[in-house]
C-alpha cells in the first residue's frame, strides 16, 4: 500500500540548521506587531500624563481660566499660544492641560473607588455564595439600576457642581460594574481544581481569597479597569458638556467642547481640538487594555 | 461488601454512601435528583490499592469526593483510621483528613498558575502549620526529589513551565507533603500521553512500596486500574456491581457489565476486538435509574427478577463479590443462563450472543 | 472492505509540511509527511499530543489557521488539495472528504435542533428542497443507527449523550457520502463501551459506502483492532509505517524503538498488578527547537552517535514496512 518516498526528499531536511518554513520576515513582523500593540498606546498615555501633570511644573504656562480679550481668537502656533486662544482669549493648550488633569484625576479616582469597593463586594459574593451572594448581588443590582448620568445630574443639582461630587456620582456607576465582573471571575476560579485542592489541603478561606482568587482574577480586573477609565473620561466630559460637571471657569474637556459648539460652523477647531484629544486618550486606553488582555490571556 | 481476608481493621471503611444532587434541566424548568452514588460500601486496607472502574456517569468521581467530604455525602459513614469523618466539622475534620490526600485528573487545573512549584508543594504544610519556614523548605526539596523532580531546576518554576507529566508529579508531591497513608487518585493519569502515563504509574508504584501507601485509584480505563490495584470494584450508575481481587475480576468476571467492559477494550491483537459484539444502548439517566438491578436495561441476561429485586452483593469466591441475580460463573441460580456461563468462562469473547 | 484496489490511490500525500509562526517563533508541526490511502481501507495515524497527527490531516481539509504555512502535495482522487482557495475547498469538504472530531458537544450548535443541523449540512452541498433534505436527514440518522430517528430529529444536542452526539456528527459528515472520512480522536472522549459501538458503526459504514477511513488517535490498541495500515508519528515525522497485522499481535515485528516504547507503556490486561512498566525517560522535543538528527534520539535507549548526527530516512526495508531508524529492534524486541 505504501509507496516509499524517495529517500533524498527526506534526507534534505536533515541538514543540521533546519531550513525555516516560515519566513523570518513574518516571524519578525509578528514579534514587532505584538510589541507595538502594547507600547504605542502605553507611550501615548504616558506622554499625555506627562504633559498634563509634569509639564505645568516645569514651565510657566498661560492661565487656563482667564485670558486677555485683546488676544482672543489667536491662531494655533501664534507666539506664546501653542494652540491659539479661544473667544475669551484663554490659552487653548493650557485649557487642554488642566482639563486633562481633571479628566485623569476624576477617572483614576472613580476607577480606584469602583475597584476597591466593587472587587471586595464581588469577591465576597462569588466566593461565599449562598445568602452572602444573595444580599450583595441585590445591592449591586440596585446600584446598577441607577442611570449614572441622571444620578450625577441630581447630585450636581443638589450639592452643586464640583470635582468631588462628580467622582462620587460616577463611582455609583463604577462599583457595581467592578462588582459584577469580579463576582463572575471569582465564581469561575472558585470552581477550578486548584482552589478545591487548596481547600482540601486545609488552607483557610481568607488565604485562598488572598493567594488564589485575587491573583488570578486581577489580570481581568485590570484590563477591565482600563476600559473603565476610558468610559469615565467620556462620562465626565458629558457632565461638563451639560454644565453639571466641573464648575466654570475651571477648564475641562467637556466644557471646552460645549463652548466651542456655539461657534462650531465658524471655528470648528474649538470643538475639534478637545474632541481629538479625548478620542486619542480613550482609544489609547482601550487598545492598551486589549494588548494586556492578549498578553495575559484573559478570556 | 466487607469480607476481608485479614482480620485487621481497614484503613478506610465506607458504608452505604449516598450522594444526590438536585439538577435543573437546561432551558426547561424540569428538575430532578441525580442519584450519583446509591449505597456504596467498601474497605481499603493499609498498604492496599483498591481500584474503582466506571464509565462516565457511574458516580465514581462523586464517590471520591464523598470520601473526602467535599461535599459531605447525604448518608452513610466514612471511617478513616478509626474516626467517622461524616460526624466531624471544621478543624476536627481537617485534622482527621490530614492523612488522606488526593490527586485529580487535570494536572494543570489543579495547580494555581500564579504560584511557583515550591509554594504549591508547601501549601498543605503551611495550612497545617507544620514546622518553621526552613523545615518546610527542606521538606519541599525532599518531596520534589521523591517524585523525581530536581528541586534546583523545578522549585522556582510556574506550572506553565512544566509538561503535563511534570505538573502531575508536582500535584503528587503536594499530596505527599503531610505524609498521608491514603491517596485518592481520580483519573490521575488519564490526561497524560501513554509514555508519560507509564512514568507516573511507575512513580505511584515506587511510592507505594517506599512509603507503604494505600490508594483509592479511580479510573475509567480497566487495564490501567488492573495495573495498579490489589482489588478492583466495578461501578455502574451509582452502585458497585462487582468487587474482588484484580486477577479474579479480570479473568473470571461475574457481572455481565464487567464482562461487557472487558470485551470493549481495543486490544493490541489485530482484529481481536472486532470479534465480539458490544454492549447495546446507552446508560440510563441517573435521575431516574431503572428499578431493581440498574444494569438490567442493557443486560443480555436480564429476567423479570432483575426488575423486581435489587440484587444484593454475594460472595461467590473468596473475596469476590457480585451484585447480580444471574452472575456469569459460580454456584449461582438457575435456568437458561447456566448454559452460557461455561461458555463465558471458557472462551472469553464469545459469550455475547445471548439476548 | 474491498479486496482489490484500483491502480491510483484515493489519497496521495507527498512531503506535506506545516509550520506555524507563534509569538515570533517557528513551530514545525508536520515535517515531510508522505503516505497514501486506498478506497475502502483504514489507515490509523498514531502519535502523542504534538506529534503532528492532527495538524497533518487538518492541512488536507484546509482547516488550519491562516498563520499556518503549508507546503507539499495532497491529491484526493487526483485533485491537488494543498493551495486551494477556501471556496474550492468548501466544495470538496463534505463531497469528497469529511472530518469528525473529539468533542461532538462543541462541534454542534447548541441552539439548533440536530435534525436541522444535518439538513443544513445536506443543503450546503446539494441543491435539494428542504422537505427532501429532511427525508435524507432522517435517513442519515437511521444510517448511523440512532433509534427513533424521527423523534431525535427534533432534539437539541444537550438532550443527547456523548455517543449519540458523535453519531450525529458522523451523520453530518456522511451527508454527501464522502470518499474519505477522517476521524480525529473521535472516540477518545467516549467510554469504552460507547467507543466500541462507534468504531463498529464506522467500520460498518465504511464497508457499506466504500469509504477510506483515517483514524487519528493516541491509542495503539484502537489502531491494532480496527486499522489495516498504521502510521506512527513522532515530532512531525512518520517514524514507522506498516500493515497492522505486521506490527501487532503474537508475531508482531515492530522495528522503531518509539513504537516499541508506546506498545510497552500501555497497561495490558495480561500484565500482573504492581509490575514496573517499561518506560523511556524524557518528553517529546520542543517543536520550536527540534534536535538535529533523529528526533527520538535524546530519549532512545539504543541511541548512538550517528543518531544525533544524521536524520534516519524513512525507507521501505521490508515489503509494506517503512521505518526511520539507524538501529532498529531485532524481531520486534529491543536488541
Amino acid at each position: 500500500m505504501a509507496v516509499p518516498t524517495p529517500d533524498a526528499l527526506l534526507a534534505t531536511a536533515a541538514a543540521p540548521p533546519l531550513p525555516s518554513l516560515v519566513s523570518t520576515r513574518r516571524l519578525r513582523s509578528q514579534r514587532i506587531g505584538r510589541a507595538l500593540r502594547l507600547w504605542v498606546p502605553a507611550g501615548i498615555l504616558l506622554l499625555l500624563l506627562a504633559i498634563c501633570f509634569v509639564l505645568p511644573l516645569a514651565v510657566t504656562m498661560p492661565s487656563s481660566t482667564s485670558g486677555d480679550i485683546i488676544y482672543n481668537n489667536e491662531a494655533p502656533f501664534s507666539p506664546g499660544h501653542l494652540l491659539g486662544t479661544n473667544v475669551q482669549g484663554v490659552d487653548i493648550f493650557s485649557q487642554l492641560v488642566y482639563g486633562g488633569q481633571v479628566a485623569f484625576e476624576v477617572a483614576f479616582s472613580v476607577t480606584a473607588i469602583g475597584m476597591v469597593i466593587g472587587v471586595t463586594l464581588g469577591v465576597a459574593a462569588g466566593y461565599f455564595g449562598g445568602w452572602v451572594d444573595g444580599v450583595l448581588s441585590r445591592l449591586l443590582d440596585i446600584l446598577i439600576a441607577f442611570p449614572a448620568l441622571v444620578l450625577a445630574l441630581v447630585i450636581a443639582e443638589g450639592l452643586g457642581p464640583s470635582e468631588v461630587h462628580v467622582i462620587w456620582a460616577l463611582s455609583v456607576f463604577a462599583v457595581p460594574a467592578f462588582g459584577r465582573i469580579s463576582r463572575g471571575a471569582t465564581t469561575t476560579v472558585r470552581g477550578l481544581p486548584y482552589v478545591t485542592a487548596a481547600r482540601l489541603s486545609g488552607t483557610r478561606s481568607w488565604r485562598i481569597i488572598g493567594r488564589h482568587i485575587l491573583p488570578n482574577i486581577m489580570p481581568g480586573i485590570v484590563t477591565f479597569s482600563l476600559l473603565g477609565v476610558g468610559v469615565v473620561i467620556i462620562l465626565e466630559g458629558a457632565l461638563d458638556f451639560l454644565g453639571y460637571g466641573i464648575p466654570l471657569p475651571e477648564a475641562s474637556w467637556g466644557s471646552m467642547i460645549a463652548q466651542g459648539q456655539q461657534i462650531l460652523t465658524a471655528q470648528p477647531e474649538y470643538v475639534l481640538i478637545p474632541s481629538i484629544v479625548l478620542l486619542i486618550t480613550v482609544v489609547a486606553l482601550n487598545t492598551l487594555g486589549d494588548a494586556l488582555r492578549e498578553r495575559w490571556g484573559v478570556q | 461488601m466487607s469480607a476481608e481476608a485479614t482480620p485487621a481493621e481497614p484503613l478506610l471503611s465506607a458504608r452505604d454512601l449516598v450522594q444526590e444532587f438536585v439538577v435543573r434541566e437546561r432551558g426547561g424548568g424540569r428538575s430532578g435528583v441525580v442519584q450519583a452514588v446509591s449505597g456504596v460500601s467498601f474497605d481499603v486496607m493499609a498498604g492496599e490499592t483498591l481500584g474503582i472502574v466506571g464509565e462516565t456517569g457511574s458516580g465514581k468521581s462523586t464517590l471520591a469526593r464523598a470520601v473526602l467530604q467535599a461535599p459531605r455525602p447525604k448518608a452513610g459513614t466514612v471511617v478513616f483510621r478509626g474516626t467517622d469523618l461524616t460526624r466531624l466539622r471544621g478543624g476536627q475534620l481537617l485534622q482527621a483528613r490530614r492523612h488522606m490526600q488526593f490527586v485529580f485528573q487535570d494536572p494543570f487545573g489543579s495547580l494555581d498558575p500564579k504560584w511557583r512549584v515550591r509554594s504549591i508543594v508547601e501549601e498543605p504544610l503551611t495550612a497545617y502549620r507544620s514546622g518553621n519556614r526552613d523545615a518546610r523548605r527542606k521538606r519541599v526539596d525532599e518531596l520534589l526529589d521523591l517524585v523525581g523532580l530536581d528541586p534546583a531546576r523545578y522549585a522556582r518554576r510556574h506550572p506553565r513551565e512544566l509538561s503535563g507529566g511534570q505538573a502531575q508529579r508536582v500535584a503528587i508531591a503536594r499530596a505527599l507533603a503531610l505524609s498521608p497513608s491514603l491517596i485518592i487518585c481520580d483519573e490521575a493519569v488519564s490526561s497524560l500521553d501513554v509514555l508519560i502515563q507509564a512514568q507516573v504509574l511507575n512513580l505511584f508504584e515506587q511510592l507505594r512500596r517506599e512509603l507503604n501507601l494505600s490508594y483509592l485509584f479511580i479510573a475509567h480505563d480497566l487495564a490501567l486500574v488492573k495495573q495498579v490495584s490489589d482489588r478492583v470494584a466495578v461501578m455502574y450508575l451509582g452502585k458497585l456491581c462487582e468487587v474482588g481481587p484484580g486477577e479474579l475480576v479480570y479473568k473470571t468476571p461475574l457481572h455481565p457489565y464487567t464482562k461487557a467492559l472487558l470485551d470493549s477494550i481495543p486490544s493490541t491483537e489485530p482484529g481481536a476486538a472486532r470479534a465480539t459484539a458490544t454492549l447495546r444502548g446507552e446508560p440510563p439517566s441517573p435521575v431516574n435509574p431503572p428499578s431493581g438491578c440498574r444494569f438490567r436495561t442493557r443486560c443480555p441476561r436480564a429476567a423479570d427478577q432483575c426488575a423486581a429485586e435489587v440484587p444484593q452483593p454475594r460472595e461467590l469466591a473468596p473475596g469476590h463479590l457480585v451484585a447480580c441475580h444471574f452472575p456469569l460463573t459460580g454456584g449461582a441460580p438457575p435456568g437458561a443462563a447456566a448454559a452460557a456461563q461455561h461458555a463465558a468462562s471458557a472462551l472469553p469473547g464469545t459469550a455475547k450472543a445471548q439476548g | 472492505m474491498n479486496g482489490t484496489q484500483a491502480a491510483g490511490a484515493l489519497l496521495q500525500v507527498e512531503d506535506l509540511r506545516v509550520a506555524f509562526a507563534a509569538d515570533g517563533r517557528e513551530i514545525r508541526a508536520v515535517d515531510g509527511l508522505s503516505y497514501q490511502v486506498d478506497a475502502g481501507r483504514t489507515l490509523a495515524i498514531i502519535g502523542e499530543s504534538g506529534s503532528g497527527k492532527t495538524v497533518g490531516c487538518r492541512a488536507l481539509m484546509g482547516l488550519l489557521p491562516a498563520s499556518a504555512e503549508v507546503s507539499g502535495s495532497a491529491r484526493l482522487r487526483g485533485t491537488e488539495m494543498i493551495g486551494l482557495s477556501d471556496s474550492e475547498l468548501r466544495r470538496h469538504r463534505g463531497q469528497d472528504m469529511a472530518m469528525i472530531f473529539q468533542d461532538p458537544a462543541r462541534s454542534l450548535n447548541p441552539t439548533m435542533r440536530v435534525g436541522v443541523q444535518i439538513t443544513e449540512a445536506i443543503r450546503a452541498h446539494r441543491k435539494v428542497a428542504r422537505s427532501e433534505a429532511h427525508v435524507q436527514a432522517v435517513e442519515l440518522l437511521r444510517l448511523v443507527r440512532i433509534p427513533a430517528p424521527e423523534r431525535r430529529f427534533h432534539e437539541y444536542p444537550h438532550q443527547l449523550s456523548g455517543g449519540m452526539r458523535q453519531r450525529i456528527m458522523i451523520a453530518m459528515a456522511l451527508a454527501c457520502r464522502p470518499k474519505l472520512l477522517i476521524a480525529d480522536e473521535a472516540t477518545t472522549a467516549l467510554d469504552v463501551t460507547t467507543q466500541a459501538q462507534i468504531m463498529e458503526l464506522l467500520l460498518d459504514l465504511q464497508a457499506e459506502l466504500g469509504m477510506a477511513l483515517i483514524l487519528i488517535s493516541h491509542d495503539l490498541g484502537l489502531a491494532a483492532s480496527y486499522a489495516d495500515e498504521v502510521i506512527v508519528m513522532y515530532a512531525g515525522k512518520i517514524v514507522e509505517q506498516a500493515p497492522a497485522t505486521r506490527l501487532f499481535g503474537a508475531g508482531g515485528t515492530v522495528k522503531m524503538r518509539y513504537t516499541r516504547a508506546l506498545l510497552d507503556a500501555i497497561p495490558h490486561l495480561e500484565r500482573t498488578a504492581h509490575t514496573e512498566l517499561p518506560v523511556v525517560s524524557g518528553r517529546p522535543p520542543d517543536p520550536t527547537a527540534l534536535p538535529a538528527g533523529c528526533s527520538f534520539a535524546p530519549r532512545c535507549p539504543a541511541a548512538a552517535d550517528d543518531c544525533a548526527a544524521k536524520t534516519p530516512p524513512l525507507t521501505e526495508h521490508a515489503p509494506g514496512h517503512r521505518w526511520a531508524c539507524w538501529h532498529p529492534c531485532e524481531n520486534g524486541v529491543p536488541a
